[in-house]
């Protein structure tokens, strides 16, 4: 609708000064006659307002205007609808010709030649802003262009960011595979040979040199398992962890934690939104809100995990969902989920995300 | 040619119409005639008004197509909207024509004196397409046809008396006089005239092509596709 605004207003000027010339006829002494021009007039007017014509239908205006000269003078003051149409398209020149014709006319020319003046300046203020809008337009589209881009991008930015930890998993596992086959499996296979050895064996020194070589392998078997496991085991926080330890370290507020479900089926990328999830949550409570308590509350399903945190804050300041939540929502939905917000009693946001099957 | 006669099948369909369409004009006939003014009998002076009506009654049911979405239904069937709006009204016109002819020449049955009959048709004629072209603009501006039907009763009324249909225009002030010229009734009322005392047949030509021209304008304006 807005961008027919200019239009609006340049059909309006054309209506009214029909309605001028009507006005005219009314208080002038024409003839029914000349009211012919008047209609003629109305119907070029019409097909301007219903159809974009050519410039050349100028002349029609014209022409009837002419044919109408020695029977009124209302014609001198139609002449204007041509000069405005010229003004429109940008034929400034052509259309100052048309005020030769104030030379023509018998009476009242100077006030002629202010109303002509006036209707060239609103057509020259009509052509300038319809291009005006034609520049504004192209801007807006390419400015929209490049934001779809954007967050075409950003959308294939996370999905690429979600495979590739899905390969780091996956060879994490492999790695974990070969280190315990490299470490363990020998030790315990030798360790279970020479058990099943020692059944067999009828000599107790012998005996007793195998069964301490069982104990060493045993010994060494378990100091490695304990060393893996070690070495395999992370210095961050991670998973539910993370989430008590973000709830715990937060200090301006009483935060309530509760959680239920097996934790295990929540993948690291799917930790990491939550997390996040939670940390924008935790920072606009306690930069816009008023509240003292969060309550958040974890829940992990067979299908899905629920991330809900709710605050006792009364203050609706910042009404609209800022980019912090706008790319944690995309983010969720890049991963088949839902964030929603709502502020009705104090902040309210749930998360939702389905889990993978068969992680 | 179906929309056509869709179009004339379902304006007799409807039994209000169809004693609305028949009656009217049939009663037009047998009204006597005035004392002095108007020239020609009252039913003759007054069926410019009852066109008016049937025109809106008629154009009301592209109104009410649209609001029912059956311009939106067309907009994909492969019927352009050229065809459509054509089809209608050249059905609706020909059910003009007919009562136009109903009323000049059975009036010629019973005996009332018309000085120029066809003369009298042609008028009648080039009004009722005016009246058609005007209902046709006046419902392009609106969504309800109840709204855009009880406006156009009011706007009737003052046109009408105004256009010097009811009363003679001569008792008006100057002011007035040339204010009615706008309106399409005044050329009717015009034209009236002159099928009593006309002489010259420029003057016939011209009441008649501002007729003609108020329906070129209207049908302009009114032939806009709307889909709600």
């Amino acid at each position: 609708m807005k961008q027919k605004e200019p239009m609006l207003f340049i059909n309006g000027w054309r209506f009214l000064t029909i309605g001028f010339l009507i006005h005219l006829w009314i208080i002038g002494e024409s003839t029914n006659g000349s009211f012919i021009l008047i209609l003629l007039l109305l119907i070029v007017t019409s097909l301007r307002w219903r159809f974009a014509l050519p410039i050349w239908f100028v002349l029609v205006d014209v022409f009837i205007c002419f044919l109408f000269t020695p029977h009124t003078n209302i014609s001198y003051y139609a002449l204007a609808l041509p000069i405005f149409e010229l003004a429109l398209k940008g034929k400034w020149l052509l259309s100052l010709l048309i005020f030769i014709s104030l030379f023509f006319a018998q009476a009242a020319s100077s006030l002629l030649f202010w109303f002509y003046l006036q209707t060239f300046f609103f057509g020259v203020f009509s052509f300038i802003s319809l291009k005006n809008q034609v520049v504004y337009r192209q801007e807006a589209d390419e400015q929209r262009k490049a934001r779809y881009e954007l967050e075409r991008m950003k959308i294939d930015l996370l999905e690429a960011n979600q495979s590739a930890s899905h390969q780091a998993k996956l060879m994490e596992r492999n790695r974990i595979a070969s280190e315990l086959h490299d470490h363990l499996g020998h030790d315990l296979t030798g360790a279970s040979l020479a058990l099943q050895a020692y059944e067999y064996i009828q000599d107790s020194r012998e005996a007793e040199k195998l069964l301490q070589e069982v104990k060493n392998r045993l010994k060494r078997s378990t100091k490695n398992l304990r060393d893996t496991v070690h070495n395999m085991t992370p210095t961050t926080w991670m998973g539910i962890e993370s989430l008590e330890n973000i709830a715990h370290y937060f200090q301006q507020l009483d935060i309530n934690l509760q959680k239920s479900g097996d934790m295990q089926a929540v993948s690291a990328h799917q930790w990491g939104l939550l997390e996040a999830c939670l940390k924008e949550a935790l920072t606009n409570v306690a930069r816009h809100s008023n509240a003292t308590i969060v309550e958040v509350d974890l829940q992990v399903t067979e299908s899905i995990v629920r991330l809900l945190i709710q605050d006792n804050g009364s203050v609706e300041k910042n009404s609209h969902t800022g980019s912090g939540l706008r790319s944690l929502q995309i983010r969720s939905r890049s991963m088949g989920g839902s964030l929603s917000i709502n502020r009705k009693n104090g902040f309210l946001l749930v998360c939702v995300i389905p889990l993978e099957k068969g992680g | 040619m179906t929309i056509f006669r869709f179009a004339l099948k379902r304006v007799f369909g409807n039994t209000t119409n169809l004693i609305f369409l028949t009656i009217f004009p049939i009663a037009c006939i047998f009204l006597p005639k005035g004392e002095g003014w108007p020239f020609l009998p009252y039913g003759y002076q007054y069926f410019g008004i009852l066109i008016l009506f049937i025109g809106i009654r008629l154009a009301t049911i592209i109104l009410e197509d649209r609001g029912k979405g059956v311009v939106k239904r067309l907009a994909v069937a492969p019927v352009s909207h050229f065809q459509y709006l054509s089809q209608n009204l050249l059905a609706y016109s020909v059910i003009l024509i007919l009562q136009c002819a109903i009323v000049v020449y059975g009036g010629i049955l019973f005996g009332q004196e018309l000085y120029q009959p066809s003369r009298l048709f042609l008028l009648f004629v080039s009004f009722c397409f005016a009246s058609l072209a005007i209902a046709l603009a006046w419902i392009s501006f609106y969504r309800r046809k109840d709204t855009s039907f009880l406006l156009y009763m009011s706007l009737i009324f003052l046109i009408v008396v105004l256009g010097g249909l009811i009363i003679p225009i001569e008792i008006f002030p100057d002011l007035l006089k040339r204010i009615a010229v706008i309106f399409p009734t005044y050329w009717l009322a015009e034209g009236l005239n002159w099928i009593v005392f006309g002489e010259n047949i420029l003057d016939f030509l011209l009441i008649n092509s501002v007729l003609w021209l108020y329906t070129i304008v209207c049908i302009i304006i009114g032939s806009t596709r709307k889909i709600y």
